[in-house]
């Protein structure tokens, strides 16, 4: 007979055996990329260095993946680590809206901030809590409407929470996949239509990165068009 | 004269592809490059080979890099040499463990670039 509280842990203890195995030889090949665009063997031309520069691209797509799946696996086995410490959310949000901002321009997509003037840190892991505020704004960017697109990120002081909110304009989510939204690898059907290259494993992990800092996180169907994303994370006690 | 001599970087890989473009980046950044396939082989170079500084991956054959990484620090002779881990490893606990057992720094492989680690290797050639 299958006993399947056994079952979960093999496989996420598999995932995440195969997944440290893809390192390597992804760690390889991004390194042999990296030297050949940098010219140090030579000179490459126009169209090498776009199809160079493609595979370079689709490495680090990998290496999200796989990164992914470690941390889906961790969570399943109850072994997700974070490593607490006093953040800016503010810095970090500027910094990713910096990063992306030619990527946001070329998606035919405007972004604003809304914030006071202090904020106070929160305590988080920087590391991860970069990847869920990068996945957030790249899904309000990704999934928009043809035509121009619009995200607001806002930072607030909710009592002894800071409330971060994404909000686009953008495909929205369908109500019937509402309860679905944080579950592993949802992807309603217009996001697939829009992005086939999606894992469906953002916003799970988000929100297991989200929880174990002793956050919450949540979204709403905007009246008009697109979604907002919501999350608290506890502020630093004086 | 000394002036002119190369740094030269020890670096504790089991992987031959990666040892391979690192030789090739380090080298053309004028480094002398040394390489060691597993743990045991590591400690044994890091004193016989004295580098100025040791690149460390943690999953190695033999002896792990935890485990090279404290000989390094109990070694009189070895002990101020600066080691960088590199490795595949990242959770928050393997960072915090690698950099209290004396690492200067820890790089995840798959989140820096050749140019980037280079880049490190010389800022703590710097600091040394």
């Amino acid at each position: 007979m299958l006993d399947r509280n056994l079952e979960k842990p093999k496989m996420a203890e598999v995932i995440s055996i195969v997944a440290h195995q893809l390192k390597t030889p992804l760690s390889v090949i991004k390194g042999y990329l990296e030297v050949l665009l940098s010219e140090d063997l030579g000179k490459v031309n126009k169209k090498q260095k776009e199809y160079l520069s493609d595979a370079l691209k689709n490495v680090g797509r990998m290496a999200r993946i796989v990164n992914y799946l470690l941390d889906v696996s961790r969570t399943e086995e109850g072994k997700f680590e974070l490593k607490l410490e006093k953040v800016s959310l503010e810095k970090i949000v500027e910094e990713i809206i910096n990063n992306f901002s030619s990527w946001i321009r070329a998606s035919n997509c405007r972004i604003y901030l809304k914030k006071p003037k202090k904020i106070p840190r929160v305590l988080v892991d920087p590391l991860k809590i970069r990847q869920v505020i990068e996945n957030l704004i790249s899904n309000a960017v990704k999934y928009k409407r043809p035509g121009e697109g619009k995200v607001e990120i806002t930072l607030e002081v909710k009592g002894k929470n800071l409330l971060f909110s994404c909000r686009d304009n953008g495909i929205g989510i369908p109500k019937e996949d509402s309860k679905k939204v944080f579950t592993k690898f949802y992807r309603s059907e217009r996001a697939m239509e829009s992005d086939p290259s999606g894992t469906g494993l953002g916003l799970y992990i988000n929100k297991a990165i989200i929880n174990l800092a002793g956050g919450k996180i949540w979204f709403k169907r905007n009246k008009d068009s697109g979604v907002t994303f919501y999350f608290t994370l506890p502020i630093v006690k004086k | 004269m000394k002036k002119n001599k190369k740094q030269k970087i020890l670096m504790i890989e089991d992987d031959h592809f990666l040892r391979k473009i690192y030789r090739e980046k380090l080298t053309r950044a004028g480094f002398e490059f040394v390489e060691a396939t597993n743990g045991i082989e590591g400690v044994n170079k890091v004193i016989s080979e004295k580098p100025d500084l040791v690149l460390l991956d943690l999953i190695l054959p033999r002896k792990n890099g935890f485990e090279v990484l404290i000989e390094i620090k109990r070694n009189e002779i070895t002990k101020d040499i600066p080691v960088i881990i590199l490795s595949n490893l990242g959770q928050a606990s393997d960072i915090k463990r690698g950099l209290s057992l004396g690492a200067r720094d820890y790089l995840v492989k798959t989140e820096v670039n050749l140019s980037e680690v280079v880049e490190k290797v010389k800022e703590w050639l710097v600091k040394k």
